[in-house]
This record gives C-alpha cells, structure tokens and sequence, in this order.
C-alpha cells in the first residue's frame, strides 16, 4: 500500500462531491455534497503531510474544518430563512437573484 | 493499485446501473456484493493485514459517498454521510493523524452532523419524488465532466513520483499528537488561529441574524 491508494481515494470522494452538487437539487444535499469535497480535501492534506513528514497538512486540515463548520452553520440558516419564506429546499426554486 | 482500479469501475458500474434503472433497487447491490467477492478472490494473495483493511474501509467510503449523492431520502444523506466521515477518520489513523482523527469524529460526525441532522428533522423533508425529473442537459454533462475529472486526477495521482506508505516507526515520537500539532499552532500559526476564530463568530453571529429574521 502507497500514499497513492489514499490520493486516489481522496480524489474520488472529491468527484463524488463536484458531481452531486450539480446533479442535486435540494439544497441540503448540496451543502452535504460541499462537506463530503472538503473532506476529501482534509484527506489530501494529511495523506501528503505523511508522504513530506511534516505537520503542517495537519494545520491545514484543522482550519479546512474550522471553515467547513462556519459554511455549514451559515448555510444551514440560509436554507431555513429560505424554506420559511418558499415553503421549499429546492435550489430551482431560489431564482431572485439568477439573473 | 489494480485493486483500486478494480474497485473504481465496480464503483462506477454501480452508480450507473442505480441511476439507469430506479424501478430495481436490487439489481446494483447484487452486481457489487458480486464483484466485490470477486476481487477479494483474485487479490486474495495482496491483502495482507493493513492493506486488506485500507481496501475495505476505502470501499466502504465509496460506497456511502455514492449513496449521498444517489439516495432519493436527505436523512438517507446525511447517515452515509457520517458513515463516510467515519471511514476517513480511520484513514486518518492509518496516517498517524491521531488528532486529527478524533476532531474528525467529535467535530465533523458529533457537531457538524447533528446539525445538519436537526435542520432536516426540522424541515421534515420527504424524499424527492423523482431525482431524475428536468435538468437532463445539466445532469449528463455533470456526469460526463465528473468521469473526466476522475480520470484526469488518477492519471496526474498515477504518473507522479511516487513515495512509498511509511511505517509508524519512522515517524518521530508524537507525531500527529494533540501535543505536537499543538505546539505548531501555536507557535507559527497563532494569526491563522486567531483569524479562525474570528471567522467563527462572523459565521455564529450571521446564522443567527438570518435564522431568526424574516427574509423580505
């Protein structure tokens, strides 16, 4: 087993992530597909700070989590502002500021 | 790496099958139950120890990752998600990224999760009726560009130098611990540290402010 078993894994995971928030609609779904691209990121990070020996992939994917929680509060309340006012967690439906 | 490449097109044949055919949910679980007793059978010499279980919870990741995607239900979603954030976190381990592991399961799967858990519970979202209704033009070159992307990173992953996995006892003592990793914080990275937690209570501050104000 190599580094590269962990990078392929992580890269997967990443596509995994861009294809679902394109493909999905419900808006909870796509900030879920958004975690699971930043994870695979983490991934990357702590897979090379094993290849380099060194710690500061680990900083990095400290702060890739700090970030990902504040994304995921923010976007959370965006989504229940939005299914007070439209009755929907559909991104198709979300279209005031589109054009 | 053929294993992985084993793996990646059993992966791939499942999603599809999944996405071709909704009206047999249980044609896809059969196709890969199958094929993955078949590479176990022919890698069966290569899967010694370490590399058996990294195989494992890799295909597991895969697996609840797909199914985020793919599942019609949200709280469907967000249970292979944790599944998924759990299978990393043992990645981590296989790292030597202890803490980073347990952040991952405290922070990601115990915080994050419920979070995402309590709005959907909240919104008492059903599932989606039809996953693949409109949108086909978008859908398909999502898809299309989503295999290339694939395949341009294993292509860029395959063809670099390669290093091999070290083992834990060439690391020096504490690597990945709360106390070393700690320490680097702290002591070069205070700024960073500090912008963070700003960060955290912009994003706290804004998320109430919108939770709690009607949107006009």
């Amino acid at each position: 087993m190599r580094v590269e078993f962990f990078l392929v894994i992580a890269a997967l995971l990443f596509t995994i992530g861009a294809v679902g928030v394109l493909v999905r609609r419900n808006v909870i779904v796509m900030l879920m597909c958004i975690e699971l691209m930043l994870n695979a990121v983490n991934l990357t990070f702590i897979a090379f700070a094993h290849e380099g020996q060194t710690l500061v992939g680990h900083i990095f994917a400290l702060f890739v989590i700090t970030v990902a929680a504040a994304e995921a509060a923010v976007g959370l309340a965006i989504v229940i502002a939005l299914f007070r006012r439209r009755r929907t967690t559909d991104a198709d439906d979300a279209s005031l500021m589109r054009w | 790496m053929h294993l992985l490449s084993g793996l990646i097109v059993l992966m791939l044949v499942f999603a599809l099958l999944r996405a071709m055919m909704p009206d047999r949910p249980l044609a896809p679980w059969a196709l890969l139950v199958a094929g993955a007793l078949t590479l176990l059978v022919i890698y069966r010499q290569d899967l010694a120890g370490m590399e058996f279980w990294a195989g494992a919870v890799g295909f597991v990741a895969i697996l609840s990752a797909l199914l985020v995607v793919m599942h019609p239900s949200p709280m469907s979603s967000v249970l292979f998600l944790i599944l998924n954030l759990f299978c990393v976190a043992l990645f981590y381990l296989m790292l030597q990224a202890q803490l980073l592991a347990v952040l991952q399961i405290i922070v990601y799967a115990g915080a994050i999760m419920v979070l995402f858990v309590f709005v959907v519970m909240l919104l008492n979202l059903k599932a989606e009726q039809a996953l693949t209704a409109g949108r086909g033009v978008q859908r398909w070159a999502a898809l299309v560009l989503g295999v290339m992307f694939a395949f341009m990173m294993y292509w860029a992953i395959r063809h670099r130098t390669g290093s091999p996995y070290y083992e834990p006892q060439t690391f020096q003592d504490g690597f990945g611990t709360a106390r070393d990793v700690g320490l680097l914080l702290f002591r070069e990275h205070t700024f960073a540290f500090e912008a963070a937690g700003v960060l955290l209570v912009a994003a706290m501050v804004g998320a109430v402010i919108l939770a709690k104000r009607q949107l006009r």
